[in-house]
């Protein structure tokens, strides 16, 4: 009789694979799977340009000191998309999984595992695009208050950076020092 | 980490070989620039001062301030060590704009520090509000918050020690790929003895990953390490 169950075939079929061919496949997706984080700093970013606008479009005086504030605080919201290019570049051109020795399997399933911790990069981008906002804003209005309001904002971020950070670790946990092949 | 790991550089031929990596040696580069910069810069002091002694007092003037600002008044004792900690921070970010890999951009370099202000945050909170005082403090708001609050302390120095490493080996994954790509950019049009792109394009990037992120980077870690010693102390 024909085997009905889907996922026993699916797995029957993935198995039929080379090993090596299995893990550069599942790190293609995982390095695909990586740069999904890539909506957070977008949205951030984004808010923060409108915030920018808007300080420009109420108090053109502060025009300038507005913008740079703008750029920081984008910039520093750019970070969960960089380290999400990080840990794709990782994948792509210098995979430590492919000379994993352990089941198949698990080393695929791996490196899938890391590129998706990364998609938690979305929160870190998006919270600090919005204090970035809040801080152009801000800066806008009350324009003598530039150094401090910097100040805040980047601590700010920096402490919103965090899990995103934990994603990272996860991720290169996976990757470098796994700790679940040995338990195979 | 192999792959983008710090290198070896050599073996200390004691005790059947210590290896000592890439990282040890940059840093003892940066300690010793630091030291030369201090004797040099504590030299011959005068009541007028002019020159080279003009910018070291702005440097400890505005580093004094900073610790004031972050910390309050009373705790002033914190600025050479935040002011030490800065410096070497800086250095030791703008490393990559030589050429030379980051000693933070190594584990180990960050999860030092980040220990050492783990310590403060501790040893100052306990003598600051005194040992019942401080343990109490872990059993506020709620006493069946214990945990968590345990949890989040020991969790303050792994993400200070992650956020300047992952920042920092982020760049340097980054420009060590780019000046790879680059160099086969310059191969495949025949120009291997002149590496014209070699020398332009990567200025950008420098900028934003050793300037900018290095800067900000330092910065972070140092104004994080004063608000949290001072915010358990208070």
């Amino acid at each position: 009789m024909e085997n009905t169950n889907f996922i026993m075939r699916f797995l029957e079929w993935l198995m039929s694979f080379d090993r090596k061919a299995i893990i550069l496949a599942a790190s293609a997706i995982g390095a695909g799977l990586a740069m999904i984080a890539g909506i957070g700093p977008g949205v951030g970013q984004g808010y923060a340009a409108g915030k920018g606008a808007e300080a420009v479009s109420y108090n053109p005086k502060s025009g300038r000191q507005a913008t740079t504030v703008m750029l920081l605080g984008a910039a520093v919201a750019e970070t969960s998309g960089i380290l999400s290019l990080v840990i794709s570049l990782i994948l792509l051109y210098a995979n430590p999984l492919v000379n994993v020795t352990g089941a198949a399997i698990v080393v695929a399933a791996s490196a899938i595992g890391a590129g998706l911790s990364m998609i938690a990069g979305i929160g870190p981008g998006i919270g600090q695009g919005y204090a970035a906002g809040k801080g152009t804003e801000m800066v806008g209005k009350r324009p003598r208050l530039q150094s401090s309001i910097i100040r805040t904002m980047f601590l700010g971020q920096a402490v919103a950076q965090t899990t995103g950070i934990y994603a990272m670790i996860i991720a290169l946990v996976l990757m470098f020092a796994n700790p679940l092949i040995g338990l195979l | 980490m192999e792959g983008f790991g710090p290198r070896i550089a050599f073996e200390l031929p004691i005790f059947g070989g210590i290896p000592i990596s890439d990282t040890v040696v940059n840093t003892w580069i940066i300690m010793a620039i630091l030291i030369a910069f201090a004797v040099l810069a504590s030299k011959k002091l005068e009541k007028i001062p002019k020159g080279f002694q003009n910018v070291t007092e702005a440097i400890v003037e505005s580093l004094n301030s900073l610790t004031v600002q972050t910390m309050g008044e009373d705790k002033l004792f914190f600025a050479p060590y935040m002011g030490t900690l800065f410096l070497f921070l800086l250095l030791a970010n703008l490393w990559g704009l030589l050429g030379l890999r980051q000693p933070t951009a190594d584990i180990n370099t960050t999860f030092g520090l980040a220990i050492m202000t783990f310590i403060a945050i501790h040893f100052f909170g306990a003598k600051s509000k005194g040992i019942g005082g401080y343990l109490k403090g872990f059993f506020e708001p709620l006493p069946f918050l214990f945990p968590l609050n345990v949890m989040g302390e020991l969790s303050t120095p792994i993400s200070l020690a992650f956020r300047l490493f992952g920042n920092m080996v982020g760049g340097f994954i980054i420009i060590g790929l780019l000046y790879g790509g680059l160099t086969s950019l310059s191969n495949m049009i025949g120009l291997s003895f002149f590496p014209i792109f070699q020398a332009g394009v990567p200025i950008i990037f420098h900028l934003y990953f050793d300037l900018f992120s290095g800067v900000l980077q330092s910065f972070i870690f140092v104004m994080l390490s004063m608000v949290f010693i001072s915010m358990q102390m208070d």
